[in-house]
């Protein structure tokens, strides 16, 4: 844990030296003595604050909690990584795909990803997840998803 | 003060209209499925519901967060019954009884008994809700901006309370969910700030899409990293209602747990999951036969339950009144309500009374749908459970990405959402609490635009936020909120650490007979 508030502290310093670095830039108000800058500067002051706090515990061995350090070859890491890696491949496909063929792909390499290795549930539980999702949101709430590829066909 | 029975009576009047109705039934039928879904809690379940409110009037999206509300507090018990994981933090409690009382062959009974705690819980807290509104109502005084900024001070103050195992964590969080409402253009002088040049960004961070992504994608990338079926107690589920003795034998706790529950829920800051515990510990403690709990006593389960469901009504008081929730799941209803266009706080009780007695009457309503759908569902909602999480998780990762999308179609905002989630999953890995953000966002805004604007009419002298007496008591409350907060945290800490233990004793009993794979 305590190497962690310690980088935990540095990224809430680092956050909040560039709030203020950005909060000096911002022009200041001769009438109300307070202007853009004030409530920034004055929050980022306190960031800082908390994160040295942090940071001093850390080095006091006062840090609280345990946490399991990172380990490459623990599948349940493996499994978060790469989610986290799909899910943006998913967020960017997105729009120049469009929701229905990009979320049908997400969602078979998910499941089979998770150890789904059924080829009858790979191939029907994801075109029916995602027509029903989109049918629900383009035809009873008449909110829209982004067409990409298909846009000249629904 | 008159009661003012005109209204209230209108005002359910008005929500007996078959489009509120319908979502009141929506919403409670879904709230009680999110409940129940392992791995899906409450407060993830109405973040991600929340979209499907977007198109409909304020009062009808309404109804169906309040069904969402009760009913994913009920649905916790389910999965808490039936496979020993609590649907929300509020049903833990009931895991210490409902589970060995299923694994006795009593799954029904269990059930059913949840289901009427909660009913009867709900009811008393949407009655005393009802009925402390006037009192309410009559302190809607004249609120400004000095007023306002202390509100918002107090309500922040309240972080202390819901920030987890560390204080400067908690601290942290807040702080930085507060620089984080100051992007986007300056409440007075309309400056951008922080925008990286980003249009996008000139409003500062969307709420929604952000609110998902802390409590909905960080939890699906936290969850994928588990592995392992549960297993369901196979047993029958043939009780409906509970027997007319085991309502008898539990009254006296659903009186005292109810009156617990709402009063608890009142208080600003207090979550449900608290009210449960006390209102557990104290039905132990007033026990004959203390011995019995943890191996299945009814009378803990309903106590637990109806805590629950009491607190639930009970803390729409301080939401609605103050603007301030009191744990994770009010807080992102609050922030429905601000996406609504409705901003909770006493000018709401002074302006649109009407509204908040139409809260009431869908709170109430909502209670009876959960009794009714949570009968006729009993054998559904036992299935909830065992949906393959193989399936279950990535999906509810595409409905994050389409929630966040739906309401702008800016696909700038599933790169919010994408942002958030990652961020909050780091950050629950490394212990900070979500929560602190979430309030920071709602009541941050608030805090500045109204210091700000006390800055401009005294013309920059500070005096004025020690000018007004209702302003000044705010301010001592929330450095008293603080204090106690502090000094009560060691004992809570104490408290959880007790009840782990407690938790994994009976996680092990349940080992030694290999019938759970678990592997964290």
């Amino acid at each position: 844990m305590k190497k962690a508030d310690i980088i935990a502290g540095i990224i809430g310093i680092l956050i909040g030296t560039y709030a203020i670095v950005e909060g000096t830039r911002m022009p200041t108000d001769a009438i109300m003595k307070i202007g853009p800058s004030f409530f920034p500067i004055l929050l980022a002051s306190f960031l800082i604050l908390f994160s040295v706090i942090l940071i001093l515990n850390a080095f006091l061995g006062r840090s609280k909690g345990e946490v399991t350090p990172w380990n490459i070859a623990d599948k349940g890491v493996q499994r978060g990584l790469i989610t986290l890696i799909a899910g943006t491949v998913y967020c960017v496909l997105m729009a120049p795909l469009g929701f229905i063929i990009s979320s049908i792909l997400f969602l078979v390499y998910m499941m089979w990803m998770l150890g789904n290795r059924k080829p009858l549930t790979l191939a029907t539980a994801p075109p029916i997840i995602t027509i029903s999702t989109w049918l629900l949101f383009e035809k009873v709430l008449n909110l829209s998803l982004p067409p990409g590829l298909l846009e000249n066909l629904i | 003060m008159d009661f003012n029975w005109d209204l209230l009576i209108s005002s359910y009047a008005a929500v007996f209209n078959f489009d509120i109705l319908l979502m009141i039934v929506i919403g409670t039928t879904a709230g009680i499925a999110g409940g129940a879904l392992p791995g899906l809690t409450a407060t993830m379940g109405i973040a991600l519901l929340v979209p499907l409110t977007f198109g409909r009037p304020p009062v009808e999206s309404i109804a169906m967060l309040m069904g969402i509300y009760c009913g994913a507090m009920y649905g916790g018990a389910i999965s808490a019954i039936l496979i020993r994981t609590p649907g929300t933090p509020a049903a833990a409690a009931t895991v210490m009884e409902g589970y060995p009382m299923a694994r006795r062959g009593e799954a029904g009974r269990a059930m059913a008994m949840a289901l009427f705690a909660s009913f009867f819980g709900g009811v008393f807290g949407a009655l005393v809700m009802t009925f402390a509104s006037p009192i309410i109502s009559s302190f809607a005084l004249e609120f400004g901006p000095v007023e306002y900024f202390a509100l918002a001070i107090f309500g922040l103050s309240v972080v202390v309370s819901i920030s987890g195992r560390s204080l400067i964590k908690g601290m942290m969080a807040a702080f930085f969910g507060l620089l984080i409402c100051t992007m986007g253009f300056d409440p007075i002088s309309g400056f951008p700030r922080y925008t990286f040049g980003l249009v996008e960004m000139m409003e500062g961070p969307p709420f929604i899409p952000t609110l998902i992504g802390l409590f909905a994608v960080a939890e699906v990338f936290n969850e994928v990293q588990k592995s392992g079926q549960v297993k369901q107690i196979k047993a029958k589920l043939d009780q409906y209602l509970p027997s007319w003795s085991d309502i008898k034998y539990c009254f006296k706790e659903l009186i005292r747990s109810s009156v617990i529950g709402s009063f608890m829920g009142a208080i600003p800051g207090v979550g449900c999951d608290i009210a449960a515990f006390i209102a557990y510990g104290e039905a132990k403690r007033a026990s004959k036969r203390p011995e019995e709990y943890g191996n299945g006593a009814i009378e803990g389960l309903a106590a637990s339950e109806c805590a629950n469901n009491a607190c639930s009504c009970g803390s729409m008081i301080p939401l609605l009144s103050l603007g301030v929730p009191g744990d994770a799941a009010t807080a992102v209803l609050l922030g429905a309500f601000v996406i609504q266009g409705l901003q909770p706080g006493p000018m709401m009780y002074k302006d649109n009374i009407d509204i908040v007695y139409q809260i009431l009457a869908s709170i109430m309503l909502a209670q009876f749908a959960m009794q009714i759908i949570g009968m006729a569902g009993i054998q559904l909602f036992a299935r909830v459970v065992l949906v393959d999480r193989k399936i279950l998780t990535p999906t509810i990762f595409v409905l994050c990405m389409v929630g966040a999308y739906a309401m702008r179609s800016n696909i700038f905002d599933v790169y919010t959402t994408l942002f958030f989630g990652i961020t909050g999953y780091m950050m629950m890995r490394y212990d900070f609490p979500l929560s602190p953000i979430l309030l920071a966002m709602i009541l941050g805004p608030m805090a500045e635009a109204n210091l700000r604007r006390a800055m401009v009419i005294s013309s920059g002298d500070p005096a004025i936020l020690v000018s007004r007496p209702l302003a000044v008591i705010l301010m001592v409350l929330a450095v008293l909120s603080m204090i106690f907060a502090v000094r009560g945290h060691r004992k809570v800490e104490a408290r959880l650490a007790a009840l782990g233990e407690q938790l994994a004793n009976i996680t092990e009993g349940e080992d030694e007979e290999g019938e759970e794979e678990k592997e964290d």
